[in-house]
């Protein structure tokens, strides 16, 4: 046990500096709804954490025997011990599967139809990855390598493809990853509603300077975006 | 670094030749001073399960040394932001994660498995030895051939670099046109080969061999697990030979299974995904029996719930089948692939839980003794715990684009399977120790390797869960200061080096226990065995059960020595496998790694040299059988 209490300090420090990973605080409601699923599942799987834990050190405590001669008696299963401990985690696990199947549904990008539309209103990027880098093309013909330009408060669109190998787009700060795969398109959707800068990386290993192949996220006010834009 | 005649080498593989240069004479000097070369000579020929589970053992002990020296070297170029340690960047840093992954995966996790299988699941069920002893020589010297093919690799300075997990098209020949990534397709088939064939020989064993009256339900837990693991290696395993071989051949022969103009990359991960997820379930199952016979034996007590526990090991077996594609939530699969994914992946929660509370409660009706064994059980169940959970958090599909290749990802993996898997191996190694040599590793000295081990892994590994939440990818050799995750690196690089100290107490160990005189007797544990195994004498015999005994119920040992059941021997036993001494498995091992290497650099007439060789094996296989003059000997009598 002396194990526990010793790392406590160092554990609870690297929990209460969990409140600003980038992960879980994100820059729009994508990233926060991922943000909150995940901080479901935490609370939900501390729950069966902390029982474990508290059984554990009980029993510890409890059943370490002080007279090695002694035989505890031959005891079988209660079986009502046993239904609670298949029970409870299926409804607990109900209760986080709802939540994340809505998600999941939400968050994957379905409909091909309303493409045209977006490409009118210019929020509409194709990304293509190649090793090392993400090249982005907006609508209007306006291409940028490793930097991105998004307006504020619209949703984006993000075409996804690859020049060689499989590589993933990931802002942390916005969404999840998507992978970027040759010969085939992934799709991304997000409305980033914070003006920032955010770290953009490829989360896909794809070769010799996979670590370096980074790229920018400036979230900009609308008017700013549509001057860089015709730049 | 210039070598003469051969160009440029970095400095690390000439470090590795002038080291083996040294090492290698003195090494020979010293065993033939020592007089171990008759004692290898009989390990060259052996068939017998427990000489072959103990040369299992000692190789992946050796391979996770290599393996672990990787993980060092990756944690000291990690240990601060734009380190530039000795060579390891870019493509040189992709090879130490590459080799460290495939090497624990494959050379150290499975064979420790496998060789723990081998000494103790004859003796536990009653058997004289597996069903095919010729066969199992073969498994082994198979999984030995490709570890070796696999090391060649960094000796001839041609580590593979794309990864455990060989993502076409990087690995085609399009994108990493070297021979580097060769050795990894053939290390593994060879090797692959050989746990097959364990798979088989364990099935039979486990179904045709157990003593009279020990039905599959009055097993203990360990035979249970491994019987469910070999089955999912029989059904596992030839998928990933399948995908090798294709790989092969878009590698060698200009197909295309997996580049984009007429295959599928995506196919790829199909195919190594539904290898890849039962093969993490085939690595703790086995783990998940050892557990339950430590934690039994230690507290006294039968396993608490046997029959849920059975019912839960074939669930996780079948559930596993189910998930591979949590692996590739962010390809694009669409939102229904993903939910049905998901939703399978949360279920194996469930069984998983049940084994928990299971040992927990075994702990509860029992009075258990802290010895080495047990606490590296005890060890794991928080542990392996902590990994469960992050497991159901990435099965969320839609979080997991968020968790998804980030160090989340390795924090869990590495949880579940050193907090698994590899404490499971550990406490297996020091359990059944007596059964392998004779002898107990000192308890002290043990609990010395526990402790650094278990606070390592925790510093370590606990951290990588922060930096991956903070957006930091895996397999990246460099991080920037801005990306803020400095102090989880710092702290993981710490851990590492603790994991690495405390495994120097387990030579220590070998080395002190090696030295002892001191015996150990049948039932080695204090008198306290509940299964076969401890009623035979510490080391086994070769034929272990002279007089096969009569099991009437779970734990028959254990209540014979209560006084409430008799131990019995059976009148007709199933006859002994036969064992031989045989150089053939050796041999056909350093044959077929020939062939591999001949394959590797292309060499054509030595591909066709060797490979006719391999076939000559099967050819002396199919016209020799060397139980006849056994056969012969009991028609005389």
């Amino acid at each position: 046990m002396n194990k526990r209490i010793k790392m406590t300090p160092l554990f609870l420090l690297l929990i209460l500096s969990a409140c600003d990973l980038r992960v879980l605080d994100p820059a729009s409601e994508t990233g926060r709804t991922i943000g909150s699923l995940i901080e479901l599942s935490f609370l939900l799987m501390m729950i069966v954490l902390i029982t474990v834990f508290i059984l554990f050190a009980v029993f510890m405590q409890k059943y370490r025997a002080k007279d090695y001669t002694c035989i505890p008696p031959d005891r079988k299963e209660n079986k009502w011990f046993e239904v609670t401990w298949t029970v409870l985690p299926i409804l607990l696990l109900v209760v986080l599967a709802i939540p994340a199947v809505q998600a999941t549904y939400s968050l994957t990008y379905k409909s091909e139809a309303e493409k045209g539309d977006l490409e009118e209103e210019g929020t509409h990027i194709e990304v293509t990855a190649e090793q090392y880098s993400f090249t982005f093309t907006y609508p209007n013909g306006k291409e940028s390598t490793n930097d991105l330009v998004l307006p504020v408060d619209r949703e984006v669109t993000f075409t996804l493809t690859s020049e060689d190998v499989v590589h993933s787009f990931w802002i942390p700060e916005l969404a999840g990853k998507i992978d970027a795969i040759p010969g085939k398109e992934t799709h991304l959707q997000v409305t980033p509603d914070e003006v920032g800068q955010y770290q953009g990386k490829c989360a896909e290993f794809c070769g010799s300077y996979h670590a370096e192949m980074r790229f920018t996220t400036r979230v900009v006010e609308e008017e700013e975006f549509e001057r860089w834009r015709e730049e | 670094m210039d070598v003469p005649f051969i160009g440029q080498v970095p400095t690390d593989v000439v470090m590795t030749w002038v080291l083996m240069i040294i090492v290698g004479p003195v090494f020979i000097i010293i065993l033939t001073k020592m007089r171990k070369w008759p004692l290898i000579w009989e390990y060259m020929r052996t068939t017998h399960h427990r000489k072959i589970g103990t040369m299992y053992i000692l190789a992946s002990i050796l391979f996770f040394f290599r393996g672990g020296m990787d993980a060092l070297l990756m944690r000291t170029q990690l240990a601060v932001p734009e380190n530039e340690f000795w060579l390891y960047q870019g493509d040189k840093y992709n090879e130490l994660f590459t080799f460290h992954g495939t090497v624990m995966i494959f050379f150290v996790a499975m064979p420790l498995l496998i060789g723990l299988m081998n000494v103790a699941i004859p003796l536990q069920i009653g058997a004289n030895d597996l069903a095919f002893p010729y066969m199992n020589a073969v498994s082994f010297w198979l999984f030995f051939a490709g570890a070796m093919v696999f090391n060649m690799s960094f000796f001839f300075n041609a580590a593979p670099n794309v990864g455990w997990t060989a993502y076409a098209p990087l690995s085609t020949e399009a994108h990493t046109t070297d021979i580097n990534n060769n050795y990894y397709i053939f290390g593994l088939q060879v090797s692959g080969l050989g746990t097959i064939l364990t798979a088989i020989n364990m099935i039979v064993t486990i179904i045709r061999l157990r003593a009279p009256g020990m039905r599959l339900t009055r097993m203990p837990l360990f035979p249970w697990s491994t019987l469910v693991t070999s089955i999912l290696i029989l059904a596992a395993f030839p998928v990933l030979t399948i995908a090798l071989t294709l790989l092969m051949f878009d590698r060698f022969y200009g197909t295309h299974f997996f580049t984009t103009e007429m295959g599928d990359p995506v196919y790829w991960q199909h195919l190594f995904w539904i290898f890849g997820h039962p093969e993490v379930y085939i690595l703790i199952l086995p783990a998940f029996g050892i557990f339950s016979d430590v934690i039994s034996h230690f507290s006294k007590q039968r396993v608490y719930g046997y029959r849920s526990m059975v019912i839960a090991l074939i669930l996780i077996a079948l559930l596993g089948f189910m998930v591979w594609a949590h692996h590739m939530f962010t390809v694009g699969l669409g939102a229904f692939a993903n939910t049905f994914f998901a939703i399978t992946t949360m279920m194996i929660a469930v069984p998983t839980g049940i084994k928990v509370f299971n040992w927990l409660f075994t702990i509860r009706h029992g009075s258990f003794r802290v010895t080495t064994p047990m606490l590296f059980a005890l060890g794991f169940i928080p542990t392996f715990v902590m990994g469960g959970v992050t497991g159901v958090m990435l099965a969320v599909a839609a979080a997991d684009y968020q968790y998804h290749d980030s160090y989340f990802v390795v924090a869990h993996f590495h949880y579940t399977m050193v907090g698994g898997t590899i404490l499971g191996a550990f406490a297996g190694i020091y359990y059944w120790f007596p059964k392998m040599t004779g002898k107990i590793l000192d308890d002290r000295l043990g609990k010395w390797h526990f402790w650094l081990f278990v606070i390592g892994f925790h510093l370590t590994f606990l951290p990588q869960h922060f930096a991956g939440l903070q957006g930091m990818p895996r397999r990246v050799f460099t991080y920037l200061p801005e990306d803020g995750v400095a102090v989880y690196n710092l702290i993981s690089t710490v851990g590492a080096f603790l994991m690495g100290i405390s495994m120097l107490f387990l030579l220590l160990n070998l080395y002190k226990t090696a030295k002892t005189k001191e015996t150990a007797s049948a039932d080695a544990w204090y008198g306290e065995g509940r299964t076969l195994e401890w009623t035979v004498a510490s080391p086994a015999p070769e034929h272990p059960f002279e007089k096969v005994p009569y099991v009437k119920s779970v734990d028959h040992y254990w209540f014979h020595k209560q006084g409430t059941l008799e131990m019995l021997t059976a009148d007709n036993p199933r006859p002994s496998p036969v064992s031989v001494k045989t150089i053939q498995p050796f041999l056909l091992g350093g044959v077929l790694s020939a062939m591999s290497i001949a394959f590797i650099y292309h060499w054509l007439w030595l591909e066709i040299v060797f490979g006719l060789a391999t076939l000559a094996f099967f050819l002396i296989r199919t016209v020799i059988d060397e139980r006849e003059s056994v056969y012969r000997k009991e028609g005389e009598t």
